[in-house]
């Protein structure tokens, strides 16, 4: 009897050491994700994602010679789920969190990761995610506000326009865009020879676009959608105005060429990559990768962009040869640019992504994309 | 100089539009003293009509043939369109105050509104852009396509045409007639009910040709456009004289001039409040609108 205790005991403690020792042996990263609801579709990408890298790294032995565990909590792209996620998450024990797809979500639990001392990286792009300036934070996508920084240098520096014309319609986004690419031109010293305004889906922009043909312009620049923006590409060539045309974010859906039919042709439009686009090695690795395992493509660029949050991540416990979060969130912010899926990773004190990873595309005569410029 | 001429050719073209379906509007109006402000949707209708019957019925083949059989079909089924409007939203209410028929009309409106959103769904359709030519005319810096061409003139021939119909026939006569006295008209031999459906006829015909260019010349269509396009024709029927059909082709072509010159030489911003600036104007300084003194009879 008394042996058997002994047998009991020891196999118990064994047990209880090995569980624990493998606990130390183990890197544990978190998944917050929306992977039911409305967005399930996406949060299920960002969670496969993770799980296709970390295996991959599992294979290569590991980081600082531990597995990788992954921990996934679904926030149903609710704050209040989200908010429930943050404990858990803090509870077992993660270093770092992969997600939310949605900003109201990471926002939800920022303030619990931060509390905590645990790493977030996220792709939401509202502006308000940096502006605690927590430590733990790192936005993998650019804000809203970084399109304008990219469309401005790229049409001031790399295309050297002289007379840029800018239209934009009523609503919010496009005037936010509008306006910030007109307020971007201007600090590069850029030349705005016209600012005007359209009526969304009145359809007849013949005479505005005829008030900009007597101006001369170099170029015409669009931050509204996509149906009234194939419609003015129309009718500028139509109007035989010789000026290129870059259409914003809203512009990149199958419709603008449809609408502009053979007219699309040689409009540029500026847009985070889609995944299928993006220019990169290392990038058609991960997509040929994840179409092997999961049989489908990643639904958005939004997976992409959370990948390259783990990545870096795991690039920085790597590079420190710690897992101290405080040391991995200081070589984050100082890190020469990383490689990433979706163009060069750093930085900023607040968490805010440096650089971009905007891409312009070139409308070609089949009314397919082609990538002009990172 | 060239900026000039160019919107005045942007304007025409558009101020056509504008009066082929304002003739709808006045018509209607000169009849039976009704705002028909389901108009605007029929000619809605038409382009998606117009757009379904080029596809499926002509194969989707562009020739001289298709193209005016597309015309002649489209035109067909929106007249009988508008008679059968005018029979379920507006013949039930003859006789009720003329407020009920105006909320009948805009009620009617939003049925066929989202008729077609129902059918062809919510987002932009496509009209076939191999219809005609794509010929473009540069005349000392002023850009005039084939298409711009093919809506002013076909415009001005249906224009000249409905004209000389109203003044030199019999059923023209007819319904003249009794837009000055409808009870006088039956009392005289008249078939009203007949000549209201004729002015539905001819009105909503007309407005499918305005649909069917609108389609033609900017290709993306959606199912809500039938409002805008009906206010701006509303306002044209208003300027020119309501119930005036001289007036309606008037008030159409200087709309679109006006919006043009509007837009080029002070601000697109500012296009709608300057237009509707200009209609207070007129509903102030001249209530008959710009012709609507001139013609006694009001048709």
């Amino acid at each position: 009897m008394r042996k058997l205790f002994t047998t009991l005991a020891v196999l118990f403690a064994a047990t209880f050491f090995v569980s624990n020792s493998y606990a130390e042996d183990v890197i544990k990263i978190g998944v917050q994700a929306p992977i039911t609801g409305s967005y399930a579709n996406e949060g299920q990408g960002i969670d496969k994602a993770v799980r296709l890298l970390v295996e991959q790294k599992n294979a290569e032995g590991g980081l600082l010679g531990k597995k990788i565990k992954v921990y996934t909590c679904d926030d149903e792209g609710t704050a209040q789920a989200a908010a429930i996620c943050g404990r858990e998450l803090v509870n077992k024990g993660v270093i770092a969190v992969i997600g939310s797809y949605t900003s109201t979500c990471a926002q939800a639990a920022q303030e619990i990761y931060y509390k905590a001392g645990v790493l977030q990286t996220s792709d939401g792009t509202a502006d308000a995610l940096t502006k605690n300036s927590y430590w733990t934070f790192f936005r993998n996508s650019n804000p809203n506000s970084a399109e304008a920084v990219y469309t401005s240098d790229w049409m001031i520096n790399k295309k050297k326009y002289d007379r840029i014309a800018v239209i934009t319609d009523y609503s919010t986004f496009a005037q936010g865009l509008g306006n910030a690419v007109v307020e971007e031109v201007k600090k590069l010293g850029g030349n705005i020879i016209y600012t005007g305004k359209i009526k969304a889906n009145s359809q007849n922009y013949t005479p505005i676009l005829t008030k900009i043909k007597s101006m001369n312009p170099d170029v015409i620049y669009f931050s509204g959608y996509y149906s009234d923006g194939g419609l003015l590409r129309a009718q500028q060539k139509q109007l035989g105005i010789e000026a290129d045309f870059i259409g914003g974010d809203a512009n990149d859906n199958p419709d603008f060429v449809k609408l502009a039919g053979s007219a699309a042709e040689g409009a540029y439009i500026i847009n985070v990559p889609t995944p299928e686009l993006l220019p990169y090695d290392v990038a058609k690795e991960f997509l040929a990768d994840y179409k092997e395992k999961y049989n489908e493509m990643p639904p958005s660029i939004w997976t992409v962009l959370n990948a390259d949050g783990l990545r870096a991540i795991m690039h920085a416990i790597e590079e420190t040869k710690s897992t101290d979060t405080k040391t991995i969130a200081n070589y984050l912010v100082e890190m020469e640019p990383y490689p990433g899926l979706s163009g060069p990773l750093a930085w900023d004190e607040d968490g805010e992504r440096v650089g971009s990873s905007y891409l312009t595309y070139r409308i070609n005569e089949n009314g397919n994309y082609d990538v002009v410029s990172k | 100089m060239d900026i000039f001429f160019q919107q005045i050719i942007n304007g025409l073209t558009i101020g056509s539009l504008y009066a082929l379906i304002a003739l709808g509007y006045t018509m209607v109006y000169g009849i039976l003293k009704l705002i028909n402000f389901a108009h605007g949707d029929l000619v809605a209708l038409s382009a998606f009509v117009g757009m379904t019957v080029f596809a499926k019925i002509l194969g989707g083949e562009a020739s001289l043939f298709s193209v005016i059989a597309l015309f002649l079909i489209t035109m067909a089924v929106i007249a009988v369109a508008g008679v059968a409007l005018d029979k379920s939203a507006y013949k039930p209410l003859r006789n009720a105050p003329r407020l009920s028929a105006v909320v009948s009309a805009l009620g009617a409106g939003l049925v066929i509104q989202n008729g077609i959103m129902l059918t062809w769904g919510p987002n932009v359709n496509f009209f076939p852009g191999n219809l005609v030519p794509n010929i473009v005319w540069n005349i000392g810096g002023t850009v005039v396509t084939f298409i711009q061409m093919l809506i002013l003139v076909l415009s001005l021939i249906l224009m000249i045409a409905l004209y000389l119909f109203i003044n030199r026939t019999k059923m023209g006569t007819a319904i003249r007639a009794s837009a000055i006295d409808k009870d006088a008209s039956r009392l005289m031999g008249i078939n009203v009910d007949r000549v209201i459906s004729l002015v539905f006829i001819i009105g909503s015909a007309l407005g499918a040709v305005g649909g069917i260019f609108i389609g033609m010349y900017y290709r993306g269509i959606t199912f809500e456009m039938g409002w805008q396009y009906g206010l701006y024709a509303f306002v044209a029927a208003i300027m020119g004289g309501i119930g005036n059909i001289p007036g309606a082709m008037l008030g159409g072509i200087l709309l679109g001039l006006f919006n043009a010159l509007i837009a080029g030489y002070v601000s697109s911003t500012w296009t709608d409040a300057f237009t509707f600036l200009l209609l207070i104007l007129i509903i102030i300084f001249r209530p008959t609108g710009i012709l609507g003194e001139k013609v006694a009879e009001k048709v």
